[in-house]
């Protein structure tokens, strides 16, 4: 099977060509035409430098990568041009994993979902979290009743400000700051969690104060939700971690129900802890990885033509929420989500 | 035993004999003080008996004139009246959070105090509690740089005395139990300008539960989120808190494992209203020998009334929020609070 990833511009396709290219079964090869002028760019191999770094076939646009004919593609561009990404993978008839989130307006979420629709191929959006094995074992909890009703929850997806590509703090290409970045993790695992229910409406404060110095959206950000089943809940979206802090991060979410409370730590519960003489606190992980699985879940569709979940529609409610919590921000007031 | 080297009262008045005065009567035992309770139920021979300390007064009258301290823990709805009670006998008051129902009867708690000359105090507690205490002391010493987002909750059985659940006698969860956290959040991160909160009841077999969430904009532009339940009996106490400022973050959970850890067979109904169990002295104790102190001459509390009316003031800007929907702008408290503070 031959796959594609386009664009390196997101950090997350270190980590997807660290794990395709592990895999005897697959061709793996990629796209990272040069930045647009006047992108800021980091020190990250791009291009090329990436592509013999990691031993994988390299083209220098997408339509070249699409001449290769891979069997599906990963798209890793700047959140803004997601669309025009998927809609020219979409008419070439490849099956697409889409780079969370979706879009950055809702006109090019649908305009994405309708290219994929047209030509029958899956569009999936990349959220990991609903495929870890902690998140598996909190839905059987939740599934089977253990907590009865949901009437609220509490979610947390903070980390460090993402320093590996500037485009992120710039709204043009990433949509926003840590609202958009980090809202839709959490707004993912509701929808799976409550797939039934809809966002109705959200409310949002953010600032600047964390990261000030080099803060061009929010770094702080809360997040509001009432679902049209009566479930409220707050999502702590904030880039609150230090640069230096020993981890990138985490996410929790609190599930709090009419008989009883459940706890999800979807990466901080699974480490060692230490200490070493001249390295100081040491943390080693030992968790599942969720990105493999959600790989495996592509690679699947991509061999049987089904479009697996989360798909465009479901990627397009968790950025909805997100895009309604930039509208409450700027009228100050809870609004309806679109 | 007493824990601490601080003036305090030899007798204190103990009005009410329901929850939380389960909380203070061993506390102010423990502090070695006398202790005369009066309730208007019938439940103040047993408070006594179950702590083996106390003595039962046979009308509010007789307690105003044998205490030199009053302690109100009866429901919000009467703490008005029981203070301007005490004030006028002449007898400092600590008087169970909320102050009141409405920011202008907390206010005039605090005139009709100082009219007569004596103290008042919130018994804001979670102020007490040590993790609390050891965030509020991190974050004024700058460890973490300018607070900047906030978050708090508190999980806890439902409360089974109905009053709890009426909004118009206890104010609601917002006011009645979220009160300390909004509390919190204005110690650590200042004042707060803009207050929304939704909120959840569910009639369940065991009665009605709820749960509640605020977010505050703060003057100096952190903000903060604060959950609050009162949930199935089954449910253990629980507190969490994750403040993050400019330099850092300090993260809390009850739940977390402590030092001591028990697998064994829990009994019946392990659930809780007041208070996760603490290591050391209660918090309860610790509030009372400060505000006890602090009411015979000693130093300073950490709390103020009119922190308890500014805690008043947030709990009932997240209920006007329920009511309209919409987020709600908070009165700058201060222009009507500096002319007391002045006084």
């Amino acid at each position: 099977m031959k796959i594609g990833i386009h664009s390196l511009a997101h950090p997350h396709a270190e980590g997807y060509l660290r794990l395709l290219t592990a895999r005897p079964d697959l061709q793996v090869a990629i796209a990272d035409p040069p930045a647009v002028a006047g992108t800021p760019q980091d020190g990250a191999p791009r291009g090329r430098a990436a592509a013999e770094h990691f031993g994988v076939d390299y083209f220098d646009d997408l339509a070249a990568l699409l001449a290769w004919q891979p069997d599906g593609v990963i798209v890793c561009t700047e959140n803004a041009r997601h669309r025009a990404a998927v809609e020219e993978i979409a008419a070439a008839g490849v099956p697409i994993l889409c780079e969370k989130p979706l879009a950055t307006t809702l006109p090019d979420a649908d305009a994405m979902i309708a290219a994929a629709a047209a030509a029958g191929v899956p569009l999936m959006v990349a959220y990991p979290v609903r495929f870890s094995v902690a998140f598996d074992a909190l839905r059987s909890v939740f599934d089977g009743g253990g907590i009865g009703e949901l009437i609220s929850f509490c979610g947390t997806n903070n980390g460090k400000l993402p320093a590996e590509r500037d485009w992120f703090a710039q709204p043009e290409l990433s949509g926003g700051g840590a609202i958009m970045d980090h809202t839709v993790h959490l707004a993912d695992l509701l929808t799976v969690l409550l797939p039934e229910a809809s966002a109705t409406s959200v409310y949002a404060r953010a600032n600047t104060l964390l990261h000030a110095d080099r803060a061009a959206a929010e770094t702080g950000g809360l997040v509001s939700i009432e679902f049209d089943n009566g479930v409220i809940g707050t999502i702590d979206c904030s880039w609150s971690s230090p640069s230096d802090d020993l981890v990138w991060g985490g996410l929790t979410l609190q599930l709090i129900g009419s008989t009883g409370i459940a706890d999800l730590d979807a990466f901080d519960a699974q480490h060692l802890a230490g200490f070493a003489t001249g390295a100081g606190p040491l943390r080693r992980g030992y968790g599942d990885d969720a990105n493999a699985t959600m790989l495996q879940t592509f690679l699947d569709a991509v061999a049987d033509g089904r479009s697996p979940q989360p798909d465009g529609a479901t990627g397009r409610r968790s950025m909805a929420i997100a895009l309604a919590a930039y509208r409450s921000l700027s009228v100050g007031e809870p609004v309806a989500v679109e | 035993m007493r824990t601490t080297d601080v003036p305090l009262p030899k007798v204190v008045g103990l009005i009410g004999a329901g929850g939380i005065a389960n909380a203070h009567l061993p506390a102010w035992l423990e502090l070695g003080v006398e202790v005369v309770v009066y309730s208007t139920d019938d439940r103040a021979p047993a408070l006594v008996a179950a702590h083996g300390g106390g003595e039962v007064a046979g009308s509010l009258d007789e307690l105003l004139a044998r205490a030199e301290l009053v302690d109100v823990c009866t429901p919000t709805y009467t703490h008005p009246e029981l203070v301007a009670r005490a004030a006028q006998a002449g007898r400092g008051v600590i008087c169970e959070k909320p102050l009141a129902l409405t920011v202008e009867e907390s206010l005039e708690m605090v005139r009709v105090c100082e009219a007569a000359g004596v103290p008042l105090y919130p018994a804001q507690v979670v102020r007490f509690f040590p993790a609390y205490r050891a965030l509020q002391r991190s974050v004024a010493a700058g460890d973490l740089g300018t607070p900047a987002v906030l978050r708090f909750s508190r999980l806890a059985s439902r409360p089974q005395r109905a009053w709890f659940h009426d909004p118009a006698l206890s104010g609601g969860i917002l006011l009645d139990q979220m009160i300390h956290d909004l509390d919190m959040a204005r110690w650590l991160a200042g004042e707060v300008t803009q207050v929304q909160a939704r909120a959840v009841t569910r009639d369940t077999e065991d009665g009605p539960i709820s749960t509640a969430q605020a977010v505050l904009t703060h003057a100096d532009g952190a903000i903060s989120t604060v959950t609050g339940g009162w949930l199935a009996p089954t449910t253990t106490f629980r507190t969490t808190f994750g403040v993050a400022g400019t330099k850092g973050y300090l993260r809390y959970d009850s739940a977390a494992l402590g030092p001591v850890r028990v697998d064994a067979p829990s009994a019946a109904g392990t659930g809780g209203t007041l208070l996760p169990r603490t290591l050391g002295d209660s918090p309860f104790l610790l509030e009372l020998a400060e505000l006890g102190s602090a009411c015979c001459g000693g130093p300073p509390a950490r709390v103020s009334a009119l922190d308890g009316v500014a805690a008043v003031a947030l709990g009932l800007a997240a209920n006007q929020s329920l009511d309209t929907g919409g987020a709600v702008t908070v009165a700058d408290l201060r222009t009507r609070l500096e002319p007391l503070e002045q006084h």
